[in-house]
């Protein structure tokens, strides 16, 4: 079986609250000399690279938003529990415990994600705030595994990237016997400008 | 001169200490738990460009695109002669603007595509929703099923994906219009009797 070209890194996150309508989803992936983010919208894919020799720093901050979100949680959960029990018939406490109880199943998934944060990648041209990486404790197993990849790479990438302007490689050709031109254009006649 | 790293949330610049921790620590504006880990890339010079160098000699070869300068470098993609102006390096391969143009657009070069348009999501699209109001189907199914077969071999997405989307498109497609097709029959056959 073929090997796979990428593997996932985070799970696929909403870009905002409004995107929910329009499915557009952003998620990161590994590749084997970048990080690959994928935005989709469902029907189509707009891919951003990140090479590792490129990355200049990774950072997140922790942030109170899951707090907000529990809570929200929590109260929607208390409210139709509530309902339930004051409610009245079977048929009431049935339908709105069962709401309560997915209230309450969100809630416990919600906190078992952990903590919320907010990250973002940086590179000598840009700072790419990376939305798919919304909880610190996947941010940091995140951080973990790049760490490496990126300073290894960064090693061998040592002292830069791109040609030296300073002296680059001139290509000389021995003088042909008739034309100036050199052997391997020489076939081609489209090498040399009308 | 390197541009400090900033907290996420507050944008206060960090200082020495607070980076590559390996606990969250506190940003000294904010307040918030950060982790900010540096690489040394941040400490790495910007390639300058270059104009490329003049002609001195005959015997050396010049630029495809610019005869009076000297070729520094083959073209990777169809192998003339490039200055330091037109040699636009990519991962240690060589391109000159043209080529890279022509394979951005084609998606010859593979690090250069930036969108895919995801024909099996849209075929199943078509094949599924429309299932909700099916007088749609009868428009619906045959798009999906000539998108799927049209687009058999178009690359999906470039993470790993099967062909289920298409198969299963093929086959909800197929069999709305087999109903629609059973329907007409049935229709006309029981509109011929009593008629």
């Amino acid at each position: 079986m073929a090997e796979r070209e990428y593997r996932r890194l985070t799970g696929s996150k909403n870009r905002s609250l409004f995107s929910v309508a329009f499915s557009a989803r952003t998620s990161l992936w590994l590749g084997k000399d970048h990080i690959l983010q994928i935005d989709t919208s469902g029907y189509s894919e707009i891919y951003k690279r990140f090479y590792f020799r490129d990355v200049q720093a990774l950072v997140f901050c922790r942030t109170d938003r899951w707090l907000y979100q529990g809570v929200g949680l929590l109260g929607a959960a208390c409210f139709f529990a509530l309902i339930a029990v004051t409610g009245g018939g079977p048929v009431v406490a049935g339908i709105f415990g069962t709401v309560a109880g997915v209230f309450g199943f969100f809630l416990l998934f919600h906190l078992l994600l952990g903590p919320s944060c907010k990250c973002y990648l940086r590179t000598a041209v840009q700072i790419e705030p990376l939305i798919s990486m919304s909880r610190s404790r996947r941010a940091l197993k995140v951080l973990q595994t790049l760490r490496p990849l990126i300073l290894a790479a960064q090693e061998t990438a040592r002292p830069g990237p791109g040609p030296t302007p300073e002296a680059p490689p001139v290509i000389s050709t021995p003088p042909p016997p008739t034309s100036s031109l050199p052997p391997e254009a020489s076939d081609e006649p489209t090498n040399q400008p009308a | 001169m390197t541009t400090p790293v900033e907290c996420p949330s507050c944008k206060a610049p960090l200082a020495e200490p607070l980076l590559n921790q390996p606990e969250l620590v506190p940003c000294p504006s904010c307040r918030g738990l950060i982790h900010a880990d540096v690489f040394p890339a941040i400490h790495r010079e910007l390639a300058t460009g270059s104009s490329g160098e003049a002609l001195v000699i005959e015997t050396e070869a010049g630029c495809f695109y610019h005869p009076q300068k000297k070729a520094v470098t083959p073209c990777d993609g169809c192998g003339r002669f490039l200055c330091a102006l037109c040699d636009c390096e990519l991962h240690g391969e060589h391109f000159c603007p043209t080529c890279l143009e022509t394979g951005r657009k084609k998606g010859k070069i593979k690090r250069l595509e930036q969108e895919r348009t995801l024909y099996d999501s849209i075929a199943l699209a078509l094949a599924v929703y429309p299932l909700l109001i099916f007088y749609f189907t009868v428009v619906t199914a045959p798009i999906s099923l000539i998108l799927a077969i049209r687009f058999w071999n178009a690359p999906r997405s470039i993470v790993h994906r099967t062909k289920i989307r298409f198969v299963v498109a093929i086959i909800l497609s197929s069999l709305q219009l087999i109903g629609w097709g059973v329907g007409i029959y049935f229709l006309t056959t029981h509109w011929k009797s009593h008629g």
